[in-house]
């Protein structure tokens, strides 16, 4: 059997969120019929696919690595900075003006890169994390070219699979109406807008 | 996992199906964290029903290998052996058996169900670059690095990596570090 071709979606990207030097990477590829999820550590790869048919929901979480990373990052450039400024002796000024403009880089790609989230892909038997999708501009992007695909593969949802209204929320079970009171509305207008 | 119901990856609370496919970010009712839930059509769907083989009921009726008592419906297009419908597993349109999945699985033979590679060209990279750091290594990695190449150049290479860019560099440095040692080796020689 011949291998398929891989596009890729998201370069490698450390598993942990804030790890910087991690032996584990993640990655995700665009398969013919699946998604591939490549995780390397050190000199094996691990694959996971889920195929289109498969896929049942996709879930973002918004975080705020965005603000920690411009923190933290933002914090050291000027720390460097000011002290660059502050010292005399012209190769201190070269030396920490130098490490104030390594610390930049990171400051600014984080910027650019803009908000950040956390991605799941729910199937019928296992909700998996994945970490390469830690943007929420990427994820939109890749949902995008997702959508059609898993669409071809599952079709669209006819009326009656839909099921009737989810049931509520929360563990606290809806109470029963007593004789005299008003019956309290479902929760549940319209079917979910199914794409 | 209970069908059609999503959780809060936070808080594990069921969200309203409201939130569900709307492009933008909504706060979960429980723990207010902003969440975007895509949801596709497989999520209302029942999984199919696993099949069960059927009996025997006339006599010479041919019978699954595994199973005796089931009828065969089809043999295995790997070992010819004959299934029933509890054995029959296909994948990707062809009928195999338990057994021949299992060893495809194994022995790679099936890329599809592959789950894990080594990548011998990333350990021959850094066999062949790392060292270099000190340089004295070298004398001994490089020819590991050349027997790692050798050993290695028609292992299959990662699912997603399409060109031995990385053995051949590998093989470059490390024979330009022997070169380099063989030199040095003739010049003291000479000396």
């Amino acid at each position: 059997m011949t291998e398929p071709e891989y596009i890729k979606l998201t370069s490698p990207r450390q598993r942990g969120g804030f790890a910087v030097v991690s032996a584990c990477r993640s990655s995700l590829w665009l398969g013919p019929d699946h998604l591939l999820s490549v995780e390397s550590e050190g000199y094996t790869e691990s694959y996971k696919r889920f195929y289109f048919r498969d896929i049942q929901a996709i879930t973002m979480r918004k975080t705020g690595r965005l603000v920690v990373l411009a923190i933290v990052t933002g914090c050291l450039c000027g720390l460097c900075g000011i002290v660059a400024l502050a010292w005399d002796a012209i190769e201190a000024k070269w030396v920490f003006g130098l490490l104030a403009g390594i610390c930049a880089v990171p400051f600014s790609l984080n910027l650019l890169y803009g908000p950040t989230c956390a991605c799941q892909l729910r199937t019928a038997v296992q909700t998996e994390d994945l970490p390469s999708l830690g943007r929420v501009r990427r994820v939109a992007k890749i949902l995008a070219r997702l959508r059609p695909l898993i669409a071809e593969a599952q079709g669209q949802l006819s009326a009656e699979e839909i099921p009737p209204p989810f049931p509520q929320p929360g563990p606290a079970p809806t109470p029963t109406p007593t004789i005299g009171e008003a019956p309290t509305a479902g929760i549940a207008e319209e079917p979910p807008r199914l794409s | 996992m209970s069908p059609a119901l999503i959780h809060c990856p936070k808080c594990q609370a069921e969200l309203l199906p409201q939130a569900f496919n709307q492009g933008t970010f909504e706060p979960c009712a429980s723990c207010n964290a902003l969440l975007q839930i895509e949801i596709f059509p497989a999520l209302f769907r029942r999984p199919e029903a696993g099949r069960a083989g059927e009996g025997i009921l006339t006599e010479g009726e041919a019978s699954c290998f595994y199973h005796p008592q089931k009828k065969a419906i089809q043999p295995c297009e790997g070992c010819g052996r004959f299934l029933c419908a509890l054995c029959d597993c296909e994948h990707q349109g062809q009928h195999l058996c338990p057994s021949c999945l299992e060893t495809g699985r194994t022995k790679g033979k099936i890329k599809s169900l592959e789950s894990k590679r080594t990548r011998y060209d990333r350990l021959a990279f850094a066999l062949a670059l790392l060292p270099c750091l000190l340089f004295y290594f070298t004398i001994i990695t490089a020819p590991i690095t050349i027997y790692v190449v050798l050993r290695h150049w028609k292992a299959p290479l990662g699912l997603t990596q399409r060109s031995r860019s990385k053995l051949v560099l590998a093989a470059v440095i490390a024979s330009l570090q022997i070169a380099g040692w063989a030199t040095l080796l003739i010049a003291l020689l000479t000396k």
